[in-house]
């Protein structure tokens, strides 16, 4: 019903029906509320910059976790990607021009996220199979490419990729505005645009959708390729970052991604979910661990807290549906 | 008061509920007795079905009071309703796919069991069951491939299965036949004469007047009346539930059909159904009625048409010109529209809202170059549909999960209206729709033939069929086995050519 924020107000129980339907931007605000009252760190731009320089990779890629979730599927293999983007892109960056480099990484992602979309779209692979699958094999990939060892950037290209990844425009992190971008581009496709009508569509009934003349398996497999493009944008970032490219990097980003778009109250079934509430959903995840940091609390206790909001933000969900 | 309490199996009185800020059920009274077919009635919306859900257990009434045999009861679930005695068949089935049918009849029954099963005394007894009412269907088969009309008999099995006191039946014959149809009713005599209560919730008023004895009408959440079937008609039954006289429910057409077909089907033959060698064509203005029994291959034809199914061999023309629709991307690049028989799974998408339907089979007047849709122009398009077709709901944004069954049917109508056909296939187009949508469709339907389309309906309601076709065509075994025109329409020349015999 298209009920206004004051009528929802002044109906009975109304503030908590908001609070609930709202839950996950709630959420984040009581966790901001919560870090600037318990250390006096938090709000300074040195800690936040920061924050917003370490969720940017995972953002990325949660973006492409959205867009493949919506349709009903999932992508195992985005962490994986990024480690082979990354050792891939720092080969690149050593050998051709920059502008290269960086298209080449982004095409070389696409494609791999398209070899996960014509086995889900056109061989009717399960998604969590499919991506399993390339999940270890992009890894090991990456192992082999960078022959085990990090690749450090060692041209002017590499030197102009890493200060741009280090420094800010107008207080905001570089990397934190190509997030940002992806973010908005994200929300105008999906609420703008055929592309993300039809995605939504297939999410919630892909039946119906194959009966309404949809190209059902076009979007199917560009939902994983486009994840792969993201997966490259994010290696792009993260090895910039660091100044170099490792097998190592995105160990178990996808999960992060998948606990970030469920945050965000999408539905796994798919249909449901939308780019900024999974934004904050990569916000929410990123200031448990920068205030746990500040708190000085070890690693794994930070784990436990991870995995207990995730659970409260699902069973917030929960009343949300009734 | 001691009397009075005996005389009802069932009471359930001053219930109120409602979903948020929707009121779906005002103060209605619904009573019961033992050994009484009672019809529950009313328009799609009127609040049948969670007056039924209520009885169950699956919704909590907000107020009133419900008495089985005088105790009050207050099911928190359906758990709790069958342990009293109460079971129901949903309009939606609620059968598991995978499972065998005697595991479905059983399903309640497996948790509260021992440990290990006795999978063969579950299946004797359940084909026991389905054997007594007079089906065939193998008790060992997985569900998945049974047909609706099996499936459909399954789901009263399951309810048949444990102490049944009051049995609530939802628009149980929209899949059947004629032939089940009497079969289902012999059944529900045997268990009237047991002493059940049968909660009858049907829209087709003709069985309403065959079997029950008493009838209780919704209308918009109120109960406008409870009387013995005997001390009402139709019309009175109607006028209830409608709160106005029905005229024309078939309105008249001034249709100019064309004379050179717009689709011709020849030798088409499928690969993976029983269609085969379906030959007919359709001009332009017409409507062309297809009937048969269920599972005589109408729907198969129209999906193998439509390129949902595979085709074997057989060609189609599209205004003499031959067109292949290997895919249903394919049909509808050749502007041919399907509307499916099953709304809830193939129609319409449930979770999204009223808006997003509509417009997901037609972009091209709404976006531009790039795909970015004019918000403008959609909502003019949506607003527009929504007030041609009187969909009823506050707004264009509302999930489509919570319309009622007319009204998503409309919905999944204007999916298709929005975009220009040539030749549209309607799959039962009124199948659990209320007397009011119903014809407000048929008006819709005959609007779409005026426009020039060839239009294809697949209906198993005779009256129906018989009402707004030009000429009926009926299937039998997979292939059109006969055709009627006009003036050969009857219910018995169509169950003749059903059934395969010649007519008389």
């Amino acid at each position: 019903m298209a009920l206004t924020i004051k009528q929802q107000f002044s109906s009975p129980g109304g503030i908590l029906k908001f609070l609930i339907k709202h839950n996950t931007i709630f959420i984040f605000i009581v966790l901001v509320i919560f870090s600037a009252l318990i250390s006096d760190v938090f709000f300074t731009s040195v800690n936040l910059s920061n924050l917003l320089k370490q969720v940017s990779g995972i953002g990325i890629i949660s973006i492409g976790m959205l867009i493949v979730i919506l349709t009903g599927g999932i992508d195992l293999s985005v962490g994986s990607m990024v480690a082979l983007l990354a050792v891939t892109f720092a080969i690149l960056v050593n050998t051709v021009i920059l502008p290269l480099a960086i298209i080449l990484t982004i095409i070389i992602g696409f494609s791999l996220g398209s070899v996960a979309g014509y086995l889900v779209a056109f061989q009717k692979m399960a998604p969590f199979i499919a991506t399993l699958a390339l999940m270890t094999i992009a890894r090991g990939l990456g192992f082999i490419y960078s022959k085990g060892s990090p690749i450090t950037f060692k041209t002017p290209g590499g030197e102009f990729m890493s200060n741009f990844a280090n420094n800010s425009t107008l207080g905001i992190p570089n990397i934190a505005i190509v997030f940002f971008l992806i973010v908005i581009g994200a929300m105008v496709m999906l609420r703008y645009n055929v592309f993300g009508r039809l995605v939504i569509a297939i999410g919630s009934n892909e039946e119906a959708s194959r009966l309404s003349g949809i190209k059902v398996n076009k979007y199917k497999f560009l939902v994983y390729a486009i994840s792969g493009a993201l997966a490259a944008t994010a290696a792009i970032i993260v090895a910039s970052r660091t100044n170099l490219g490792s097998p190592n990097m995105g160990m178990a980003w996808e999960l992060d991604a998948i606990a970030a778009v469920v945050i965000g109250g999408a539905s796994l079934n798919g249909g449901k979910g939308t780019a900024i509430n999974t934004l904050m959903g990569v916000l929410i995840l990123g200031l448990i661990g920068n205030i746990l940091n500040l708190l000085n609390v070890p690693s794994y206790p930070q784990q436990v807290v991870k995995g207990g909001i995730i659970i409260f933000a699902v069973l917030l969900q929960k009343f949300e549906s009734k | 008061m001691k009397t009075s309490e005996s005389e009802y199996r069932v009471e359930m009185t001053g219930i109120s509920k409602s979903f948020g800020v929707v009121s779906v059920l005002e103060n209605v009274n619904l009573k019961v007795k033992p050994g009484e077919i009672h019809a529950l009635l009313g328009e799609n919306g009127a609040g049948k079905s969670t007056l039924v859900k209520i009885l169950s257990g699956v919704h909590q009434k907000d107020s009133g009071k419900i008495t089985l045999n005088g105790q009050e009861i207050n099911p928190k679930n359906t758990h709790e309703g069958q342990v009293l005695g109460i079971s129901v068949v949903y309009q939606e089935l609620s059968l598991v796919n995978d499972l065998s049918v005697a595991e479905n009849i059983y399903l309640h029954k497996l948790g509260a069991s021992k440990f290990w099963m006795n999978w063969k005394k579950i299946t004797e007894d359940a084909q026991e069951l389905i054997d007594s009412l007079g089906f065939e269907i193998d008790a060992a088969a997985r569900v998945r491939d049974l047909s609706i009309v099996q499936k459909q008999v399954v789901e009263i099995a399951k309810a048949l299965s444990e102490d049944t006191k009051v049995l609530v039946l939802d628009e149980p014959t929209t899949v059947f036949d004629p032939t089940d149809i009497k079969k289902l009713f012999d059944n529900l005599f045997k268990l009237k004469a047991k002493g059940i209560s049968i909660i009858y919730i049907s829209h087709h008023l003709d069985e309403i007047f065959k079997i029950a004895d008493s009838v209780t009408v919704l209308r918009d959440g109120v109960d406008t009346g409870s009387m013995a079937v005997a001390d009402t008609d139709a019309d009175g039954v109607i006028r209830l539930m409608i709160g106005r006289e029905l005229k024309d429910l078939y309105p008249p057409r001034n249709v100019q059909v064309g004379e050179v077909p717009v689709f011709e089907v020849k030798n088409l033959t499928a690969k993976d159904t029983l269609v085969h060698d379906v030959s007919f064509s359709v001009r332009p203005g017409e409507i062309l009625g297809i009937a048969g029994l269920g599972g005589s291959g109408r729907t198969e034809t129209a999906k193998l048409i439509f390129g949902a199914h595979k085709k074997k061999s057989g060609t189609m023309l599209l205004n003499g010109k031959e067109i292949k629709t290997n895919t249903p991307v394919c049909a509808v690049g050749h502007q041919i529209g399907f509307v499916s028989e099953d709304r809830k799974e193939e129609g319409v998408f449930l979770p999204l809202s009223i808006r997003r339907n509509i417009s997901v089979t037609n972009f091209t007047g709404i976006s531009g170059k790039l795909g970015f849709i004019n918000t403008d122009n959609e909502y003019k398009n949506v607003v527009g549909l929504i007030d041609k077709l009187s969909i009823k709901a506050p707004s264009s944004e509302i999930d489509v999960k919570n319309l009622s069954g007319g009204n998503q049917q409309k919905v999944a109508l204007a999916k298709w209206l929005s975009v220009d056909s040539k030749v549209i296939f309607i799959d039962e187009p009124t199948r659990g729709v209320d007397v009011g949508a119903k014809v407000e469709i048929y008006n819709l339907i005959n609007e779409v033939a005026e426009k020039g389309v060839g239009v294809v309906v697949i209906s198993s309601d005779m009256p129906e069929i018989m009402g707004i076709s030009d000429r009926i065509l009926v299937m039998y075994k997979g292939t059109i086995y006969g055709e009627l025109p006009k003036d050969k329409f009857s219910e018995e020349n169509i169950l003749r050519y059903s059934i395969g015999k010649q007519l008389k």
